[in-house]
């Protein structure tokens, strides 16, 4: 797997040229599979933002090329979606990084007294 | 979907993307169209977003057999030109010292060939060497 390779090689975040609803899509699969309709609402719960449905289909597109979520067998016409383990991996990294950015930001913030 | 023109509004919108996406996700995608028109998202924003996905999906390029033909096609193309260019810039300083060299004498005799003081031929190319006209000297 390509992913899987280069996370391999330079422990890259690769989510961090995915864009947001990528990372937003992932984000909803972590705690287990789902189809657009339910990905959709979930997304709007968690993150308050509403994903157009061809922003949803391109997200899920991009994820499964990089090998990131896999498909299952349909359900009716919905196809649920679910995260893999590079996928579940390269989540964690892409968490860290986030954490690390924000704690330099709130300490910055608060050296500087803003 | 209950509005009717909203589902001929999504149908010909899912019609803009490419075949192999409506035979993977062309069902689901109506339906979920339906299920957000219901949930009260205007159908129109729900169109726009599959307009833009289909564009997204349209001018996005994926590597393929026909993708890397075309690439090498235009690589051996790009190379043929520079080539061509190359001999043709070589060869076009060569001529010209040439013609100005036979214009004021026509005869030309047998004998052991010389080389124009100050002109160097080109190494590669020993057909374009430029010889001295005139004056008991080979053209």
């Amino acid at each position: 797997m390509a992913v899987n390779k280069r996370n391999d090689r330079a422990g890259q975040d690769v989510l961090r040229r995915v864009g947001e609803a990528s990372v937003l899509v992932l984000v909803s699969l972590a705690d287990g599979p789902k189809h657009g309709y339910a990905l959709i609402r979930d997304i709007k719960e968690l993150a308050g933002v509403e994903l157009g449905p061809g922003t949803l289909y391109g997200a899920l597109d991009r994820l499964e090329r990089l090998s990131l979520i896999e498909p299952l067998p349909a359900e009716d016409r919905r196809h649920p979606y679910r995260i893999t383990a590079p996928g579940a991996a390269a989540l964690r990294l892409h968490l860290d990084s986030l954490e690390r950015v924000s704690a330099a930001g709130r300490l910055r913030l608060q050296l500087g007294g803003i | 979907m209950d509005d009717p023109r909203a589902t001929r509004l999504v149908e010909t919108v899912l019609r803009c993307y490419p075949a192999r996406w409506r035979q993977r996700h062309g069902d689901e995608a109506a339906e979920l169209a339906a299920l957000l028109i219901n949930d009260g998202t205007p159908a129109g924003s729900v169109a726009w977003s599959y307009l833009a996905g289909a564009a997204r999906e349209r001018l996005t390029l994926r590597p393929g057999p026909r993708l890397t033909a075309v690439a090498c096609a235009l690589l051996v193309a790009v190379c043929s030109l520079g080539v061509s260019a190359g001999l043709l810039a070589s060869a076009a300083p060569a001529r010209a010292a040439s013609t100005s060299q036979t214009r004021g004498h026509a005869h030309c005799r047998p004998g052991p060939p010389e080389l124009v003081p100050g002109v160097t031929p080109a190494i590669s190319r020993p057909q374009v060497v430029i010889w001295q006209a005139g004056h008991g000297r080979s053209c």
